[in-house]
């Protein structure tokens, strides 16, 4: 009696696609090992019964050397073997180091079927595997799978009953790794390929003249094509259904409006000079979607299209390698930069991937400086909209203070804390061109998620907000603060509100600067103190579940700490 | 040993965790490898074995001894 079916395998072969075509579930992909960091669950229907499928982070072994693959091989051990059924997701195109996995499962007694899977690439690199001599070999079921088209998915569910456990004397690793040898020999012929531009690409980025040159024009291109992209949407789509069609439509509805009392004043706020301005109405029918929708939410798509190609093209890893050197200088290794390019669409994730990372210290020093010094989407595409207009100076001079205060803080970090920064061990993926479908599901996932996390926050935000402001309660705060922002940073008291709101969300703490009208000095810094300071909720949950309330006080102390410090300074150091 | 040179794996040092890490990914003593690049200032090292490519931190590259064909 199967009762649940666990995936397991290599890191980066394809088990989360595997997963989604058994259960519809759709989860994140990407071409780097380390993309699940939670184990997911979904049902697949086997002759009428629901079979609970679970997605395992990648293993190269069951003899686990970290905490998620720890965690993979503790799941299988716990489950009694009669009601399960492990799929073991091999990478064809690598059968050789994909098998020692194999191999130990089956000695484990458990009851395995292989998916040999990515048999299209396989076939491309030159790589030709005997499935049937592997099937004799091995004594289980193998089938050749393709997860990203679905080739094969309905054979491998239909055998996945003929399993069942194998005899098998447990050999240690090297006389398995010979085995191995023989099983290979056998069953895998290589067709020889001449060097082709993707190679030569593969090859070219790892070399340090060659990678950091590629390196600086991709992150150069990658960052003027997010810019083209959303200032395209905004200007194109999003603007013109505001302010031809959402506009007239607001006016129309509040010229009718006679008595405009409290709820007049929630909906849509302050006319400004008798008109609706979605920037400085501060009203739940204005301001607030046109934050959202009118210059984030570009923003989002854009910088998910870029981050989600390169994720799947493979190029991470690569830039993780000429990273590493940096990186260690604080207390951190070259994988770290996954965590921190997530962090820049959005904290929550990147808090979440510092997983891929070994000690807790690397987590406590990914997660605090993530937390400080790397602005979200929401928040970037804000500081774009308010700053821009005072020139790249201000704009790119944020990005300055943040830049150094992740390596002031990071090498401050690493020369206090206990311990030492780990090696980095790593393995590259060769470059995958994603196919379209694939990346829209992905990019479609992410937008959703963004949407579903940010539209009710920011809708109830502004409304509490207004009620705050409407019967005059932010005031107490104000009092409170008051000294610390207009002494110390420079900046008039409506700046606390939005620096206290940017415990809710970011991009409508930026929204609370606009009516303000302030000078470009006190916008760079509030701007600055917003990206510092205090995360936004979401991100400070996370925080608390990840390092645990402990850390979490240390790292927020240090946050505050250094808020001060820096607004301070810029308000002594700038004249203008 | 230099890029694009081939050599036999003789022995690994280090720590057990980093030994069962190299043997898991199939850097075993009498396994073949390449040497790629060296990103240089005591950067990364990139090998491949087998037809993995993998990335070794400086460290962990010192630990690799090997005896260049």
């Amino acid at each position: 009696m199967i009762k649940k079916i666990y995936l397991i395998g290599n890191p980066n072969v394809g088990k989360s696609v595997v997963f989604s075509r058994l259960t519809g579930v759709q989860v994140m992909s990407s071409n780097y090992p380390g993309t699940t960091v939670e184990i997911s669950k979904g049902y697949l229907l086997l002759n009428g019964e629901r079979i609970e499928v679970v997605d395992l982070p990648g293993t190269y072994s069951l003899e686990p050397t970290s905490d998620a693959e720890r965690v993979a091989v503790s799941l299988l051990k716990e489950y009694p073997k009669e009601e399960m059924v492990v799929i073991n997701i091999v990478d064809s195109t690598n059968l050789e180091r994909n098998l020692l996995l194999t191999l130990q499962l089956i000695e484990e007694g458990l009851p395995v079927i292989v998916s040999l899977n990515m048999c299209d690439e396989a076939a491309h690199r030159g790589v030709d595997i005997d499935v049937v001599k592997l099937e004799k070999l091995l004594k289980v079921p193998v089938i050749s799978t393709c997860a990203v088209t679905g080739i094969g998915i309905k054979l491998l569910i239909k055998r996945i009953k003929e399993t069942s456990p194998v005899l098998r004397e447990k050999l240690s690793r090297e006389s398995l790794w010979k085995e191995i040898g023989l099983i290979v020999e056998q069953v895998q012929h290589l067709q020889h390929r001449h060097h082709r531009l993707r190679e030569i690409l593969e090859d070219a980025s790892v070399r340090p003249s060659t990678g950091i040159l590629m390196a600086s024009a991709i992150i150069y291109a990658s960052f003027k094509i997010v810019r083209f992209i959303g200032e395209f949407i905004i200007s194109r789509i999003t603007d013109p259904i505001f302010f031809n069609i959402y506009q007239p439509v607001l006016e129309k509805l509040t010229f009718h409006w006679q008595e405009k009392g409290f709820w007049f004043h929630l909906l849509i706020g302050d006319l400004i000079n008798a008109k609706i301005d979605f920037k400085q109405s501060l009203g739940v029918l204005t301001t607030a979607p046109y934050i959202e929708f009118g210059m984030v939410l570009p923003y989002v798509i854009s910088f998910y299209f870029i981050l989600s190609l390169l994720e799947d093209i493979g190029y991470l890893p690569r830039l993780a390698i000429l990273l590493d050197n940096l990186l260690h200088r604080l207390g951190l290794h070259g994988y770290a930069i996954i965590p921190v390019l997530l962090g820049f669409g959005c904290n929550v994730p990147g808090i979440l991937s510092t997983r891929v990372l070994e000690s807790k210290r690397e987590r406590f020093i990914a997660s605090t400086i993530i937390s400080i010094g790397v602005p979200c989407v929401p928040l970037q595409a804000m500081i774009f909209g308010l700053l821009g207009s005072f020139g790249g100076f201000y704009v790119g001079g944020v990005y300055l203070v943040l830049f150094i205060l992740i390596l002031v803080l990071g090498a401050i970090l690493n020369r206090i804390m206990p311990g030492y920064s780990p090696e980095f061990l790593l393995e590259i993926p060769p470059y995958r061109f994603p196919p379209l479908h694939m990346l829209g599901m992905k990019l479609y996932f992410r937008i959703k998620g963004f949407l579903i996390e940010a539209v009710p926050v920011v809708l109830i935000g502004v409304m509490i907000i207004n009620i705050l402001l409407y019967f005059k309660l932010f005031d107490i705060i104000t009092g409170i603060f008051a000294p610390v922002i207009s002494g110390l940073f420079g900046l008039p008291k409506g700046a606390v509100v939005a620096l206290v709101i940017g415990f809710l969300r970011k991009d409508v703490a930026v929204g609370m600067l606009m009516p303000l009208g302030l000078s470009a000095k006190q916008l760079f810094i509030a701007a600055t103190l917003l990206a510092i300071s205090f995360p936004c909720i979401a991100t400070f949950i996370v925080l608390w579940k990840e390092l645990g309330l402990k850390d979490l006080i240390k790292s927020t102390l240090i946050m505050i700490a250094i808020s001060i410090v820096v607004g301070a300074t810029l308000n002594l150091a700038i004249l203008r | 040993m230099k890029s694009n040179h081939k050599a036999k794996v003789v022995e690994l040092l280090g720590g057990a965790t980093l030994q069962s890490k190299l043997m898991n990914m199939g850097v075993y003593k009498g396994k073949e490898i390449t040497k790629l690049s060296y990103v240089g200032l005591r950067g990364p090292v990139v090998i491949k074995s087998g037809r993995t490519i993998m990335a070794l931190g400086y460290g962990v590259a010192a630990k690799v001894m090997v005896e260049a064909e």
